[in-house]
């Protein structure tokens, strides 16, 4: 046939010769971002990370020097090991909820629910990530407040006290779940999609009770989407700042603000670089060891 | 594929968008032109309110209508002094001129980012208020920390910053966080009399926070809310603020403390690298001039530093302080300041964390 012929001529045996023009390959498509991301983030990065060794002096603000001491005060001083537990469980507490609210709402989004549907309640969903973040805080502030809408509307059934929920860590975690949401419930509705129907209906045909199905058949399929979307929200909340900030209030104290005062009110650069080091050396530990955790077990259970 | 046909000198589409994205590209290539537009002047400013009568009184009338091209760069003190400290390095500044309170100043005189006056060329210098001047800095409003009080609610107020710490005032004492400096040389005046004495006063301070409890804000607006709503009684902060708030309709008294009020200056800096000098020479005089000081005082509230400023017996009796009250008036001893802010503010963070 032609095309054969085409190939034979335009291809000898045996791969291709010395002689062939080399093309470009894919990876030199990628340097292009890759320029982009050493100069826009790792650049800044190791300027930071150099900050952070310096000596901060009141009077002449930032030293060039090689000192550990910036790390030293953050591990000798319990007050900012607070901090960063605080950060933590939050973050922590903030994702586990999202979870165990986010799985049955994208697994009803992914499976129960018809085209038209699905699109409208995404949009829905996706709404309050369309109002700026700081505006939306300011909307809790409103809601949370003891003299707010949330007060108002349980004074009609007679809860008439103070809720205590703005500059509490329980008014922080429901402001970080209204923005973390959304993101688990779109990445966890992409991964219940994407496993087979069949699998399901064939555990049903077996005699599998919904439960079961849900725990032998999707949720060890969707595991490694749980875990994305887990640490998608958990980095997030990690980083949070508008939401501490604002329903926190100022004697709540979470690391990015922390690192903000530090470095913007203070002028603490060398410090407030060593925190922002910290809190991203903890989120990425955090991050990847229950990354790898999750898929090591996981492999055990494909095996 | 036909192999071995000329190189087609036909524009394919491959290479229509390529040469297009180089065309958008081109400009940013280009050098920059340097735009030394007659009578242009970078102002660097606070936004809101603030901003909104430094237009209405000084840039408008007496720069914008006389032919100057006014620039700002509006923002938060932290960011823009952040900016002109990190602009230092290389020999530039972005703005020609920066308002800053006489604290910042300091701060930014002592880093070299801004330049002395040459008050030749700013002849209403020479009115202002002696104490407030300083070879760097231009005053404009100034203002005290005082004791203002709901009228309502408290008949007999506290007549000096000691008297906070009686307990009949516990629960009803409401500060705000932007002024932690001031707090605790509040309580530094209190232990010792003098404006450096703030190790002496920490203690004090922490004995009203664990007693009297007093209530903490974010900002002023949150004190002005607590107010309203009857969450705390007393407030302590600018005389210009409580001045603002009963403007707003919250009957509010005001008190001027026995120890002298801790007075707050602000005012404009000439930046050491910005291009535009004379017209920020120009722009510094205007912000002087006693008509534009007049309506300033009047809508803000803040005493103005030029005492020639053209207001009313009435607003001066409200806005600005008496020859006493402004003799006796606690200024900031800036180096100290300077030196501790840092380490105030984590003891401060320390002892209000939850």
């Amino acid at each position: 046939m032609s095309t054969t012929e085409t190939f034979s001529v335009s291809r000898p045996p045996g791969g291709a010769p010395k002689g062939t023009p080399r093309r470009l390959g894919t990876p030199m498509l990628a340097t292009p971002a890759i320029i982009f991301v050493a100069i826009g983030l790792l650049a800044p990065l190791a300027l930071m990370l150099r900050n952070s060794l310096n000596h901060y002096d009141p009077t002449e603000l930032m030293v060039s020097a090689i000192t550990p001491e910036n790390y030293l005060k953050f591990f000798g001083d319990s007050f900012y090991q607070g901090v960063l537990w605080r950060t933590v469980w939050i973050s922590g507490l903030s994702t586990a909820i999202c979870l165990l609210a986010g799985v049955p709402v994208a697994y009803f989004l992914a499976r129960h629910v018809g085209d038209l549907a699905k699109r409208m309640l995404l949009i829905l969903i996706l709404v309050p990530l369309l109002i700026g973040n700081a505006v939306r805080t300011s909307a809790w502030m409103l809601i949370l407040n003891d003299k707010g809408v949330l007060a108002a509307f349980l004074g009609l059934f007679g809860h008439n006290g103070p809720l205590g929920l703005m500059y509490s860590s329980a008014g922080v975690v429901i402001g970080l779940i209204s923005v973390l949401l959304p993101f688990m419930i779109i990445t966890l509705n992409s991964v219940f999609e994407s496993i087979d129907r069949n699998l399901e209906d064939a555990g049903e045909s077996l005699g599998a009770s919904h439960l079961t199905i849900m725990r032998r058949i999707v949720l060890p399929l969707a595991l490694p989407g749980i875990l994305s979307g887990s640490v998608l929200c958990f980095i997030l909340s990690m980083n949070a700042y508008a939401t501490p900030v604002l329903i926190g209030g100022p004697t709540f104290h979470m690391m990015a603000p922390t690192v903000y005062q530090q470095i913007a009110k203070v002028m603490n650069w060398p410090f407030g670089a060593a925190l922002a080091f910290i809190l991203m050396a903890v989120t990425l530990i955090l991050t990847v060891g229950v990354s790898v955790l999750v898929q090591r077990r996981y492999r055990k259970w494909s095996e | 594929m036909i192999k071995g046909s000329p190189i087609s000198l036909a524009l394919s589409r491959r290479r229509m968008l390529a040469l297009t994205l180089a065309g958008t590209a081109l400009p940013a290539l280009m050098p920059r032109l340097a735009h030394a537009a007659e009578g242009t002047v970078v102002v660097s400013n606070w936004g809101g309110d603030w901003n909104d009568r430094t237009v209405r009184f000084v840039e408008k009338p007496l720069l914008e209508d006389k032919g100057f091209h006014v620039v700002r760069d509006l923002g938060m003190e932290p960011e823009r002094k952040a900016k002109l400290l990190s602009e230092k390095r290389i020999r530039r500044a972005s703005s020609d001129l920066i308002h800053v309170n006489s604290s910042d100043a300091f701060e930014l005189k002592r880093q070299g980012v801004v330049a002395d006056l040459d008050l030749t060329k700013i002849p209403n210098y020479a009115d202002v208020v002696e104490e407030l001047k300083a070879p760097y800095f231009l005053p404009w409003l100034y203002s005290g920390v005082v004791i203002i009080y709901n009228r309502d609610k408290v008949s007999e107020p506290p007549k000096s910053y000691a008297e906070l710490w009686d307990p009949k005032w516990a629960g009803r004492i409401g500060l705000t966080n932007q002024l932690y400096f001031n707090y605790l040389m509040m309580a530094g005046l209190v232990a010792k009399g003098d404006m450096t004495s703030v190790e002496d006063g920490k203690p004090l301070l922490e004995k009203l926070v664990g007693e009297s409890k007093p209530r903490l804000y974010a900002a002023h607006q949150q004190l002005q809310a607590g107010l309203a709503n009857g969450e705390v009684d007393i407030a302590i902060n600018y005389k210009a603020r409580g001045l603002q708030w009963a403007k707003d309709g919250l009957s509010l008294g005001i008190q001027y403390p026995e120890e002298g009020a801790i007075a707050v200056t602000f005012g404009a800096c000439l930046t050491e690298f910005g291009p535009n000098r004379d017209a920020a020479y120009t722009y510094l005089d205007a912000m002087l001039d006693p008509t534009a000081m007049a309506g300033l005082a009047e809508a803000s509230l803040y005493a103005p530093a030029n005492p020639k400023a053209a207001i009313s017996d009435e607003t001066r009796a409200l806005v600005d302080f008496t020859p006493d009250e402004r003799a006796r008036m606690r200024f900031l001893d800036y180096g100290y300041v300077a030196e501790n802010t840092a380490s105030w503010l984590e003891w401060w963070n320390k002892s209000f964390a939850g």
